[in-house]
């Protein structure tokens, strides 16, 4: 089962490497990521949001209904963790079991 | 060739640990091992994203200079960094955080049943005690 499980992990990294050889070159400036959407968040976002910071301004002002979005989910897993753990420290109700 | 080398080897680093972290979520039998397995696995998809922001040559973090609420000199995209692939990872970093916590608090309940956290023994131990009634 190991040696499938290894066939196919190594499978997959040959396919990764596979789509690295189409990917820019490691800083280059040129690259898509670079050129298409980004120049416009960095000329326009202190002007438009007013915070320096472009990471906060996107994360904060562009993307903010995203940033709720995150909050939920964070309280989602606080819930959870809360329910999964209620009773687990401290009194240990084996008996019930 | 070298030239190659150099401005390709860090989607490889990438991709070994991502190898790294899908062999340890499907072949390792300890529980925790998997989700280390997973958290691995969620750390090169972080480095993989944050490594296309970087541009090469004289260039600043994505942190307008300001002084009393003006720009000390025009903006130029090419002066910084590219500011989207490092708010995409914060949300991942968030996401990933959530899992794990939730997932280490379902082990906690697994091993308080079982009083083991390798996969096979759970499975025994289900299947035996599926037969017994209990």
């Amino acid at each position: 089962m190991k040696t499938i499980i290894l066939i196919f992990v190594v499978l997959m990294g040959l396919f990764l490497l596979y789509g690295t050889m189409d990917m820019p070159g490691w800083g280059d400036p040129n690259s898509p990521a670079s050129t298409w959407v980004s120049p416009r968040y960095i000329e326009q976002a202190l002007e438009k949001t007013e915070t320096p910071n472009l990471v906060t301004a996107v994360l904060g002002d562009y993307r903010g209904y995203d940033t709720m979005g995150e909050t939920t989910v964070i309280f989602t897993a606080a819930i959870a963790c809360a329910l999964l753990l209620r009773g687990a420290t401290g009194n240990r109700r084996k008996e019930d079991e | 060739m070298l030239e190659f080398v150099i401005s390709k080897y860090n989607f490889w680093v990438y991709v070994i640990l991502m190898m790294i972290g899908l062999y340890a979520m499907l072949a390792k039998r300890n529980l925790v091992k998997k989700l280390i397995g997973m958290n691995i696995f969620q750390t090169a998809i972080i480095l993989f994203y944050v490594s296309i922001g970087v541009k090469k040559g004289p260039v600043q973090v994505p942190i307008i200079l300001t002084e009393h609420g003006h720009v000390v000199q025009a903006i130029r995209a090419t002066d910084y960094l590219n500011p989207l692939p490092h708010v995409l990872m914060l949300t991942a970093i968030v996401v990933s955080i959530a899992t794990t916590g939730v997932a280490l608090a379902v082990l906690i309940l697994i091993y308080r049943r079982y009083q083991t956290l390798n996969e096979d023994e759970i499975l025994a131990l289900r299947q035996q005690r599926r037969e017994t009634g209990a």
